[in-house]
């Protein structure tokens, strides 16, 4: 029955102590001739640093985008019509579906049909793809691309696909959170936008008497705890060193925050729908006074027919916010991801797949909805966006600003702090249960999480 | 009639339309969404049709989603079904033939196993065969589904209770005084009286293949995936359902409800044409006592 | 003499016979089952690890909600099944007029055609308030949305009513045909004496019934205990609001997709066999159905 060796099998000791063998065997021949072409291979170790297939110059590449990108497709295909792509659209791995690794894994198990290029909305999921006897993500900094090019990217905007010091991806945007407000219904009801947190909770509570209806913010995504506690400052996702990870419900910012949102619930100015479903539109379009959130609501919310539709001049992004007397942090709402496949046969069209969607101005300054993740990219999409003025007030600025002061304090797990969140704290919240209470619910999940993912957890 | 008698009466006839209508009411539901536009669907009533433009619309907006890539997934589903289903129906009506007409040594056995296992949900043997394919690197690979698709225990328990209640030894024997071979009888005499069984193992076998999610799902991953499968693949591509597809790309509800009706047709066609059929064959096992 | 040549050529040809279904059966039910045994008693290195696999995966602190997860709707769809398929059955087998009552067993079955993934795409519409062809009941409920229709509590019994309405016909036409087999002479006889309806169902119909309804509560049972493709699309569907770690089967697809451990994922499957096939046997053994050969 055994007609081809499965990986199942190559782990048992006796098939690794042969696989080692050859290994050691092949690493002597090639240090006999001084050539590394003994692994048959075309794109050999050297030149990527991993173990390429034999590459293919005019093979098709498969690529894994989320609907929101077909744009960035799109105008690839019309940039170099002689590169052949295969599309095909999945859920982006949104709310830590985990479709991304679970699709990936069956491809291991069946030892053919990954992707070669994948975009993700998530960002942790270097974590799982550059692990493992036959890691899916490409090295992207031993080769694959020059450094001249990945130094191109805004500082940091890599560091949640780098694993101990090796690059595994590329970033599409960036995503800190900012506070969206609606300028002009500031104006109109004489308020003055809030810089802390307190003032939030506070404007939150006068809205809720004054003009009843109107919201200033949402909890019903499962990226509310990325735009409040990261933002807030709430360790509750601390990765330290490889395998460790702490998450802290009693800690005073924690508390504060739950308690901020607590107050904002009961006074009913929190929208309590996902900010993508109909009910949201229903319901609030034209009555968002403000929106914490990332920064790509620009182009996935305001300015977008199909959603709240903002009337150009009107909203804006203020800096993040801070706790009083202290210095203002961002939080981080994915900023998408792109990965290449360790197995692709076709790397170079690959990487000039990446290199167009990642930098070129056809999309991340023409057709992109949020921040590019590329600084010469990022600096002409905030200059398009001072023209047209479409953001009001400081947006340019404050939108700049918000990318440095992503807070440090939230790691990048193998798990995802989303799905904890969704299937953990949603439903109690939209049952009716505070925040407050139910912070030791979401602590405790997110350490059996982490522990379940081989966490050493405190 | 008594009062109570009248009065039990009416309660049974609420009693049955209630679930005349909580067993139709989706069906119908599904095929008037079909036809609306997705303004429509959330706008108007639920039972009013929409109309052959927007069902047009609806279908154009499916089969150009991955450049037609439902008709790979339905193709997928027919290969993987008719294929397993013809090896399903070579093995199990001879087996089912032999366990009825013929005592061999570890006959006993084979019947009681077949018993055992046909109880048991198909479900259930999925990851182990899962693994087991994967060792012997056969996962990805058209076969992956469609072995396992073709061990069919009720396939055999059909026939089996088939031949031992409806076929005669006496005219199996006459066959053999005429200087038949046990072949001949078999194809000559046995088969064609097992016309009826045929159809109905052939019925079960293919609307279970065709409805089986579990086993392609993990066996036949990506561009093998049967139309079950890939039906939730265009789940993530519905905005309602998934936040990030908010895009240009998006498949709208009654896209969807289009797929699904689509991969349901032809089971519920075969369902429509042989109701009387497949009535009286489901109530075969236990009325043939 | 000749004749015991013939039947002993008849004896070896069933060997000819039996043999494809045999392979298969070795090759998709025996050989996995001892395949994910020997996986549930060893390291994914192969060496043997006694129960380790099993205690971690009990441990795990998804494994007891999923299956009290999977035991709620267990309970509720089989107390369901058990009442109304038998009452729907009786029901229809009441109905005099002949084309009425085959009608009615049709649409009753017609839903089974629909089964898999595209059962549970149609059952988001008509859970969601929004689209829904019964959104009246589900606002009466207090359900506005589809969040608050799939809340947690609700999960047992939408995913008992999903089941009921995809399997209920095909039983209800078994039973139906079940009843059927009952002369009509013990019946009339019944109805001389003065039974009524309801007397006549207590005391002839259902005892006649009994086997059958037991043959029905085990195979639910059993299905029921692999609960998967509901789930796993709701939880596509809602955000991950219902979670991907529901039920058991789930469970153990994330053991072998997510956490690449195989050895647990068969662990998990080997308890789930397990369950499944004592019931199956327990049956095939007392249940007397099957008391043929």
């Amino acid at each position: 029955m055994t007609r081809q060796p499965s990986r199942a099998v190559l782990r048992q000791p006796r098939h690794l102590l042969v696989a080692a063998a050859v290994a050691a065997s092949l690493l002597t021949v090639s240090a006999c001739s001084g050539s590394s072409d003994e692994g048959g291979s075309d794109g050999s170790t050297d030149a990527y640093g991993f173990d390429a297939v034999e590459q293919d110059p005019s093979a098709p590449i498969t690529v894994w985008v989320d609907a929101s990108r077909q744009p960035a497709v799109d105008a690839f295909e019309e940039a170099n019509p002689d590169v052949k792509l295969n599309v095909e659209t999945y859920d982006g791995g949104a709310d830590g579906s985990g479709s991304f690794q679970t699709k990936i894994e069956a491809f291991n198990q069946a030892g053919s049909g990954w992707p070669d290029v994948v975009f993700s909305t998530q960002n942790n999921d270097a974590a799982w793809a550059s692990q493992g006897t036959e890691p899916f993500a490409a090295p992207v900094d031993k080769g694959l691309f020059d450094s001249s090019f990945l130094d191109g990217f805004t500082e940091g905007a890599l560091a949640p696909l780098t694993v101990d010091g090796t690059v595994y991806g590329l970033r599409n945007d960036l995503a800190p959170t900012v506070a969206w407000y609606d300028k002009s219904l500031m104006d109109q009801f004489g308020y003055t936008p809030p810089t802390t947190w307190e003032e939030y909770e506070a404007l939150g509570t006068t809205v809720a008497t004054e003009h009843p209806g109107y919201i200033v913010g949402a909890i019903g995504d499962s990226w509310t705890p990325e735009v409040y506690f990261w933002g807030g400052q709430a360790p509750m996702n601390t990765v330290t060193g490889a395998d460790e990870f702490s998450a802290d419900a009693s800690d005073p910012k924690t508390v504060a925050m739950a308690e901020v949102l607590d107050g904002l619930n009961d006074a009913g100015v929190l929208a309590q729908e996902s900010v993508f479903s109909p009910e949201f539109l229903q319901k609030h379009a034209g009555k968002v006074l403000m929106l914490p959130g990332p920064v790509w609501y620009s182009g996935a919310l305001f300015q977008n027919a199909d959603s709240l539709n903002a009337a150009p001049g009107t909203m804006t992004a203020g800096v993040p916010l801070s706790w009083d007397g202290e210095d203002p942090a961002a939080g981080n709402v994915g900023g998408g991801t792109w990965f290449v496949s360790q197995h692709s046969a076709n790397l170079e069209a690959a990487k000039e797949f990446l290199t167009f969607v990642t930098s070129d101005d056809r999309y991340q300054v023409d057709l992109a909805p949020g921040l590019p993740a590329y600084s010469a990219a990022a600096d002409k999409w905030l200059a398009k966006q001072a023209e047209a003025n479409f953001f009001t007030s400081d947006f340019v600025d404050n939108v700049g600003t918000a990318a440095t002061m992503v807070w440090d304090g939230w790691g990048y797990p193998r798990f995802s702090q989303e799905s904890v969140w969704a299937k953990a704290v949603t439903p109690e919240l939209a049952g009716g249960e505070s925040l407050v209470d139910l912070l030791p619910t979401w602590e405790t999940a997110l350490k059996n999480e982490a522990q379940a993912n081989g966490y050493k957890v405190s | 009639m008594t009062p109570g008698a009248w009065l039990g009466r009416v309660a049974m006839i609420v009693v049955a339309v209630f679930f005349v209508q909580f067993f139709v009411i989706p069906i119908v539901w599904l095929l008037l969404a079909s036809t609306k536009s997705p303004h429509d669907l959330i706008t108007t009533g639920p039972f009013t049709a929409g109309s052959f433009s927007d069902l047009a619309a609806n279908w154009n907006a499916l089969v150009t989603f991955q450049d037609g890539i439902v008709f790979r997934w339905l193709g997928n589903s027919t290969y993987y079904s008719l294929a397993a289903l013809v090896i399903t129906l070579v093995t199990t009506v001879p087996a089912g033939y032999a366990l009825a007409l013929s005592s061999f040594r570890g006959r006993h056995l084979l019947l009681t196993t077949t018993l055992v296992v046909m109880l048991i949900p198909n479900t259930a043997l999925v990851l182990p065969i899962f693994l087991e394919l994967s060792t012997v690197g056969l996962i990805g690979k058209p076969l992956a589904a469609i072995l396992p698709f073709s061990f069919f225990p009720f396939g055999v328990y059909l026939t089996y209770i088939y031949f031992s209640t409806s076929v005669p030894r006496d005219l199996l024997d006459a066959a053999r005084i005429d200087g038949c071979g046990e072949l001949a009888v078999f194809l000559r005499v046995a088969m064609p009286l097992a016309t009826p069984v045929i159809a109905l193992v052939g019925f079960f076998s293919f609307v279970a293949n065709w409805n089986n999610f579990f086993l392609p799902f993990l066996t036949v991953p990506g561009k093998g995936s049967p139309i079950q499968v890939g039906l939730t693949d265009l789940l993530s591509n519905v905005p309602s359902f998934n936040p990030t597809a908010a895009g240009v790309t998006a498949i709208e509800l009654p896209t969807l409800a289009v797929a699904t009706l689509l991969s349901v047709l032809p089971v519920l066609l075969i369902f429509l044409f042989s109701q009387r059929f497949l009535v009286a064959g489901l109530t075969a096992g236990g009325t043939k006592e | 003499m000749g004749r015991t040549r013939s039947s002993t050529s008849r004896h070896r040809i069933s060997y000819v016979f039996v043999s494809g279904y045999v392979l298969l059966a070795l090759a998709f039910g025996v050989l996995p089952t001892l395949y994910a045994v020997r996986m549930s008693f060893t390291t994914s290195e192969g060496t043997f690890s006694g129960v380790e696999n099993f205690s971690r995966v009990i441990d795990d602190f998804r494994f007891w909600p999923a299956v009290q997860h999977v035991a709620a709707f267990v309970a509720i769809w089989l107390v369901a099944l058990l009442v109304l398929v038998t009452v729907l059955a009786l029901l229809v087998h009441q109905i005099g007029v002949r084309w009425l009552s085959s009608g009615v067993r049709f649409v009753y079955y017609i839903p089974g055609a629909l089964a898999g993934a595209s059962a549970v795409v149609l059952w988001l519409f008509v859970l969601d308030p929004t689209v829904s062809p019964v959104s009246g009941v589900l606002h009466a409920f207090g359900f506005d949305s589809f969040v608050q229709t799939i809340s947690p509590g609700n999960l047992p019994v939408i995913f008992a009513v999903m089941a009921f309405w995809t399997g209920a016909g095909g039983w209800i036409v078994v039973m139906y045909g079940a009843l059927n087999s009952i002369p009509h002479e013990v019946l009339e006889a019944a109805r001389i004496d003065g039974a009524g309806v309801v007397r006549t169902a207590l005391h002839i119909q259902l005892p006649m019934l009994r086997k059958w309804i037991s043959y029905m509560a085990i195979i639910s049972l059993a299905a029921g205990t692999q609960l998967f493709v509901e789930p796993r699309v709701l939880s596509q569907a809602s955000h991950g609001v219902v979670p991907n770690d529901y039920s058991l089967n789930q469970l153990a697809y994330l053991f072998a997709f997510k956490q690449q451990d195989l050895n647990g994922s068969a662990a998990i499957a080997v308890m789930l066999l397990v369950v499944s096939l004592s019931l199956s046997v327990f049956f095939v053994v007392r249940g007397g159905l099957f008391e043929r050969d």
